[in-house]
């Protein structure tokens, strides 16, 4: 085997190992509910989807009929950490000849979302129906803010090196670290030393102003 | 000899942090649902809904089931090692006074990973049911 196709195999290697690696982690999984319905021997569309609409409201956002008149409802949650909704019901309004049939269907995503799919069925469905234990939805947890300024348990921000100005490190909220030339690292912090890891493993401490970090050959500054 | 370690070590940091960058953008995985078709069928039974929306199902999502005895058929899409499915749908039959059915599609989807959106599910299960005579 020549020099080089050696090393391209191993470059090759290489990606594929960080890939699987960096594509391990599982993400969430759908959460179905299907199968509640009610089918009244009273009442016309209207009314259903009036209360279709009044029970989405009560436990979710953004009530929307699919188009005007066909009794097809559906709300979603607020935003979870992703920035998304992570839970959606459908409430399904058919007129009969004599009053109508109405359906729930809900998915959520799990872990992301605090309650499965077949509770907010069954609290919408209870709602809709005025009868039936309606139990309280755990709040969706909402996004962490990122710090601002010079926050003294992190080193979220903008860096500067103080020896060479051009070279400035990008520090985000989950501790991973970018420097102004694109190459990726990871920070952590411990009451006031730091741990870059950043070609190698580098100890710093953090100033009482939470404004620069000195240690392990590197002086930074943080933009706040 | 120090030169070309040096010059191995640094084409292979370069690539792992190609390959990290590429593959740890975080994809944001957004749940779908999407209220799909309703059509009346005027001159068939509950039991041939019931037939078609097994088949269809089964025809895109690999599975059905019948959620007890109410003509409310559900799958949900192949699962991965961890056991975890990003798609689900559920096909509703209804029997009509004076014969015929309603039927209805409702899908759910999380896109990444799951290949296809809760819109396209449902439109292959629509195509499905409909196709089958």
């Amino acid at each position: 085997m020549s020099r080089r196709v050696r090393r391209i195999a191993v470059a090759a290697a290489a990606i594929v190992t960080a890939m699987i690696w960096c594509g391990s982690s599982a993400p969430a999984a759908v959460d179905f509910s299907v199968g509640i319905r009610y089918v009244s021997d009273t009442g016309s569309l209207s009314e259903c989807s009036a209360k279709a609409k009044q029970s989405l409201d009560a436990f979710l956002l953004g009530t929307s009929e699919s188009s005007p008149g066909s009794g097809d409802w559906s709300a979603h949650s607020a935003n979870g950490v992703n920035g998304t909704p992570t839970a959606t019901a459908v409430v399904r309004c058919f007129g009969l000849a004599r009053g109508f049939v109405v359906t729930f269907t809900c998915a959520v995503q799990l872990p992301d979302n605090p309650f499965t799919a077949d509770a907010l069925c069954h609290d919408v469905a209870h709602k809709f129906h005025g009868s039936g234990a309606i139990t309280s939805l755990a709040a969706i947890p909402t996004p962490t803010p990122e710090p601002t300024g010079c926050a003294p348990n992190s080193l979220v921000g903008t860096w500067v090196s103080d020896d060479n100005p051009k070279l400035t490190f990008s520090m985000g909220l989950n501790g991973d670290l970018t420097d102004s030339e694109g190459v990726s690292g990871n920070w952590s912090l411990k009451g006031t030393t730091a741990t870059l890891i950043y070609y190698g493993n580098h100890t710093l401490t953090l100033s009482a102003d939470a404004r620069h970090l000195h240690g392990g050959g590197y002086s930074l500054t943080r933009k706040c | 000899m120090a030169r070309i370690i040096c010059t191995r070590l640094a084409v292979l940091s370069v690539t792992l942090t190609l390959a990290f960058g590429i593959a740890g953008r975080p994809a944001r995985a957004a749940l779908d649902m999407y209220v799909g078709a309703r059509n009346v069928v005027k001159d068939g039974t509950v039991s041939d809904c019931d037939s078609k929306a097994s088949r269809a199902l089964i025809s895109v999502l690999g599975r059905s089931g019948e959620v007890g005895d109410t003509h409310e058929w559900e799958a949900t899409g192949a699962v991965d090692t961890a056991g975890s499915s990003f798609a689900a749908a559920a096909v509703h039959c209804y029997p009509l006074d004076g014969g015929g059915y309603v039927v209805t599609f409702t899908c759910a989807a999380q896109t990444p990973p799951a290949p296809e959106t809760a819109s396209v599910i449902c439109s292959q299960l629509a195509d499905h049911f409909g196709g089958q005579h």
